[in-house]
């Protein structure tokens, strides 16, 4: 009996002081995890292009293309001989998981890549908004200025009133759907077709000759892609670049949206995507077309040098087709821009170093490393596949038609979005729920 | 005099616990301190960089609520049934046809039984995604067998991707539950065997009366190490199916890193920790209970 009572006196005990604990720990704020960082310094570059006459020294964090990053570097060091830039890579995972304790922290990096979060840490004030430099070195006439409205966070520049800019890119990247031009003969198809109708009229004459049409990565970020080329065909891209920069009130829940979903469940249930693109990476999938497994394949321009080194000839390029053949041509791209810190003691020798990526010598050097060119006019013309795909983001952007990729618009949508594809390829789940749980991922990152 | 003597001894008996001091320190500031300061930050919504702000038991109620979280509990529960009963039983039958036999090269047995158990899990998992892929090996066998039409990528598939990653945590474990308890029929007193032999008993009989009871100790350890490695298990999830085909393959771990390092929720991702330790907690407890190992 009295044993029995014992423990329970125990627990009483333990209970009670767990909750005094609690209050105790509650009412101190300082035991309150994390600070309230204040931004220091100024929120605008200025507007003037001087570089400075001392040694500065500018650090820069990024994840991509470490080759481009260091040739980039050395040309720009060799022209600003006083400027000295110490390029810091990061894994991608490290990359985007420490970027928000990065740029908060007293030690932030001069320059760093854009990455998905940057946009809430531009809006609470840690990166520079570079609007004044865009104006005064004239960014628009050698970069495609819908390049540049990708990287506003959907803000207001306090300088100069207009849209604000949070990164300068350094070659731009455009998803598309390649083609075994070999593989497409085989199937009776004779050329990139005009509209989503006739495209889906090839898939099915791809399926008939016993060929896989679509080859999609959907274990990872492929099936996003997919999705995301079919919005940009039936949703309003003013809709969709509000939604990615998380406007106030805008919403995935849109007609347009639920006609792209379903006609991506419609490619599953009909056979057109791989059976296997739910088990299958992308790099995995992209291996497997090399290997002449696939008609098309659904991927990003920085596959074309793996693809054209083994394909040859027999690979073509085009960007998804809309529904109407008179359409513009609007296709999910961003650029491989850099951000600069409010931190930065050396503001106008990172805007240097900036402009410089829009010189027709950085366009050389980003053309080479596989990435398309700001300034298609600066580099010599290309040919083959990559023929295609600077015609195709060429096209593109005289549309107007660059849109980011979906999982900017919240830092949980690239988890989220990769296993709803999934559902939706294996017909698990209505386009109007995925839909809705899209939106509620995005309202959770952008409840305001 | 005698007052002086006990007093020493008081004395000594403190310095008995000096010695332990180190270790303890140790134990309380990466193992103790960390879990409660997670426990902690369970109480607050906290994007791990801004001031965080107290809610309280909140997160707690979004684990309970949230069927996205929920599934990946009943998933790790799932996947308990391969990384430990299955491991477990096959090890036992192993070991009831082995046991009582004089075996030779037995070394070179074990070595081949724990390598899965020595090889990193990452390293587990990217080979295994290659072996269930379109191409991969497992297809190419039912290719060979004429069972083309049951081949697919499996790793993607709604129905069998779960059952694929709880076969490759199988594989792995079954080495080490084998190593366990063959090691454990080695201990056990030859002339157990003899007594229920000369008493009739059959090799069933034998391994029911005699070497069952005499392993529940190594048994205990088995289910327990395979268990927490079930529960917590994270890194093979990762690298296989990253949580997918839908939420098919999400384990509790995968989402506590995820909502912690990429969504920036630590106090839900912290909740969520605390929820997988304490079920880790009770299915130990329980497995010591049934084992009788505790006593």
């Amino acid at each position: 009996m009295a044993d029995a009572r014992r423990p329970c006196r125990a627990r009483g005990a333990l209970v009670a002081g767990a909750a005094l604990l609690a209050w105790a720990l509650a009412a101190c704020q300082a035991l309150t995890p994390g600070s309230a960082i204040e931004a220091p310094g100024p929120r605008a570059a200025p507007s003037a292009t001087a570089v400075p006459d001392g040694d500065v020294t500018l650090r820069l964090e990024f994840t991509d293309a470490p080759p481009m990053v260091d040739a980039l570097v050395a040309a720009f060091e060799a022209r600003h001989p006083r400027v000295t830039v110490e390029p810091r890579y990061k894994t991608f995972s490290d990359y985007v998981r420490s970027l928000g304790l990065t740029m908060t922290s007293d030690s932030a990096p001069d320059l760093a890549q854009y990455a998905v979060g940057m946009g809430e840490l531009a809006a609470a004030g840690h990166v520079l908004d570079l609007a004044g430099y865009r104006a005064a070195y004239g960014w628009d006439a050698s970069v495609p200025p819908v390049s540049l409205d990708q990287l506003t966070a959907g803000l207001t520049s306090g300088a100069t009133g207009g849209d604000a800019l949070f990164g300068m890119p350094a070659g731009l990247s455009m998803t598309g759907v390649y083609v075994n031009r070999e593989l497409a003969a085989r199937a009776g198809i004779d050329g990139p077709p005009a509209t989503l109708g006739e495209f889906e009229e090839q898939l099915a004459a791809a399926r008939a000759a016993g060929l896989t049409p679509l080859a999609v990565g959907a274990l990872d970020a492929g099936g996003l892609h997919l999705w995301a080329a079919l919005l940009n065909q039936t949703v309003r891209v003013d809709d969709y670049r509000d939604w990615v920069d998380g406007v106030a009130g805008a919403t995935i829940e849109t007609p347009g949206a639920l006609a792209a979903t379903e006609r991506l469940v419609a490619w599953g249930r009909r056979g057109f995507v791989d059976d296997a693109a739910n088990g299958t990476s992308q790099v995995d999938s992209t291996a497997r077309f090399a290997r002449g497994d696939g008609v098309f394949l659904l991927n990003g321009n920085w596959a074309a040098g793996q693809l054209a080194d083994v394909l040859g000839d027999d690979l073509g390029f085009f960007p998804m087709p809309g529904e109407h053949a008179a359409g513009p041509t609007v296709a999910s791209g961003f650029g491989f821009a850099f951000a600069v810190s409010s931190r930065t003691e050396h503001p106008a020798a990172a805007g240097a170093f900036l402009d410089f990526l829009a010189s027709p010598e950085a366009n050389v050097i980003i053309a080479e490393h596989g990435f398309l060119p700001g300034d298609p006019d600066a580099v010599p013309p290309p040919t083959g596949v990559f023929a295609d795909i600077a015609e195709g983001h060429r096209r593109a952007v005289a549309d107007d038609g660059i849109t980011a990729f979906p999982d900017f618009a919240a830092p949980a949508m690239l988890d989220a979005l990769r296993s709803g594809v999934q559902k939706l390829l294996a017909d698990r789940v209505a386009a109007a729920d995925f839909l809705a749980s899209t939106q509620e991922v995005w309202r959770a990152a952008h409840p305001g | 005099m005698r007052r002086t003597r006990g007093s020493r001894s008081a004395a000594r008996r403190w310095r008995g616990h000096l010695y332990v001091l180190p270790a303890l320190a140790v134990y309380l500031a990466f193992a103790v301190l960390p879990a409660l300061r997670t426990a902690y930050l369970s109480l607050f919504d906290w994007d791990g960089v801004t001031l965080g702000r107290w809610v309280g038991l909140a997160n707690y109620r979004e684990v309970v609520v949230d069927p996205v979280l929920r599934r990946a509990v009943l998933n790790s529960l799932a996947l308990v049934g391969f990384f430990s009963v299955l491991p477990v039983v096959l090890g036992l039958v192993a070991t009831g046809l082995l046991a009582g036999h004089r075996r030779r090269g037995m070394a070179g047995y074990r070595f081949v039984l724990l390598l899965p158990q020595v090889v990193p899990l990452v390293a587990v998992g990217v080979t295994w995604r290659w072996l269930y892929g379109e191409d991969g090996l497992v297809n190419q066998a039912l290719r060979a067998v004429g069972l083309a039409g049951v081949g697919r990528a499996w790793l993607g598939d709604f129905d069998a991707a779960l059952v694929a990653v709880g076969l490759v945590g199988a594989w792995v474990s079954s080495g080490l539950c084998l190593m366990l308890l063959l090691s454990g029929v080695g201990r056990i007193d030859p002339s157990l065997y003899e007594a229920a032999r000369l008493d009739g008993a059959g090799p069933v009989r034998e391994f029911v009366s005699v070497t069952l009871p005499q392993l529940r100790g190594e048994l205990a350890v088995a289910l327990t190490v395979t268990t927490v490695a079930a529960l917590a298990g994270f890194d093979l999830v990762y690298v296989t199916t990253n949580g997918g085909p839908g939420e098919q393959t999400t384990v509790p771990g995968l989402l506590i890193y995820r909502l912690a390092f990429s969504e920036g929720r630590v106090g839900l991702a912290s909740a969520l920790g605390v929820v997988l330790g304490c079920l880790v907690l009770a299915l130990v407890a329980a497995v010591n209970r049934l084992s009788g190992a505790g006593r």
